[in-house]
């Protein structure tokens, strides 16, 4: 039980740091490849959580598809239009100040959480039970899901295959 | 462990998230930072939920990040092209 408290604390950390390290990273493809240390981070925080399918689903889709899409999309534009220099130091403080204002606001609002104590252990989520869960309970919402993500793949065709001139 | 510490993992990082949107001015590394403050959420919704109805909201949630991400880098392509700059600041008009 400690070894998982102590696994979420570091995944958790790492994360952080990672998405820490994103913000003041100038170029943008180490920008990318921190982001991917992010990614992986909470690919390792949930199986911690066991949800082993969740983090595999995490590596796939967000460090693998998401991750790729984001490459391309800096590949294919010139280096020229990304690397501008930084924002004014007023924008960038109030930014931060907003950001921080954002957190104590959450943390003050999940106080009554306190009072719940868990005591994480590794467990084997069934998968099963997600599928059940997916195509039973849930099967309207995933329908509709799969209209969004069609809604999605068009515009997104749409949208690329559209050369306007300036 | 208390609930409250998986939530404080989660809110730190939605809110480095949210700082890094609002101080970077790149549009690239803006849709990067959307996609942390979902991931974000996305462990909230994990560590604090019941496991499976957590779990199966979360698989969905994964669905609209890949169908967001998709639309996002499209749209910036589609502006990088018109509006020859990445850079927010620089594309003041709505209709390019």
């Amino acid at each position: 039980m400690i070894i998982i408290t102590a696994a979420i604390y570091v995944f958790g950390g790492l994360a952080a740091l990672a998405t820490l390290l994103m913000i003041f990273q100038r170029d943008p493809v180490k920008a990318a490849m921190l982001m991917l240390g992010a990614l992986l981070s909470t690919a390792g925080l949930y199986l911690a959580l066991s949800a082993q399918l969740l983090a595999v689903l995490q590596i796939i889709l967000y460090a693998g598809a998401i991750m790729t899409l984001f490459i391309v999309a800096l590949t294919a534009t010139p280096a020229a239009w990304r690397d501008k220099p930084a924002r004014g130091s007023f924008a960038k403080v109030l930014g931060l100040a907003v950001a921080a204002v954002i957190l104590t606001e959450l943390l003050k609002v999940s106080g009554a959480l306190k009072a719940i104590i868990v005591s994480p252990e590794f467990t084997e989520t069934g998968t099963l039970d997600l599928a059940m869960a997916l195509f039973g309970r849930f099967a309207f919402q995933f329908e509709l899901l799969s209209l969004v993500i069609l809604a999605a793949i068009v515009a997104a065709v749409a949208l690329a295959s559209k050369r306007r001139p300036a | 462990m208390s609930s409250y510490s998986l939530a404080a993992i989660s809110f730190v990082l939605f809110s480095l998230a949210a700082a890094g949107f609002l101080t970077c001015g790149s549009l690239v590394r803006m849709l990067m930072f959307l996609e942390l403050m979902l991931n974000a959420a996305n462990i909230a919704l994990v560590a604090l939920g019941p496991e499976t109805v957590s779990q199966a909201y979360a698989v969905m949630l994964f669905a609209i990040a890949a169908a967001e991400a998709g639309v996002g880098l499209a749209l910036l392509i589609t502006l990088a092209s018109v509006f020859k700059t990445l850079e927010a600041e620089n594309i003041r008009e709505l209709k390019g």
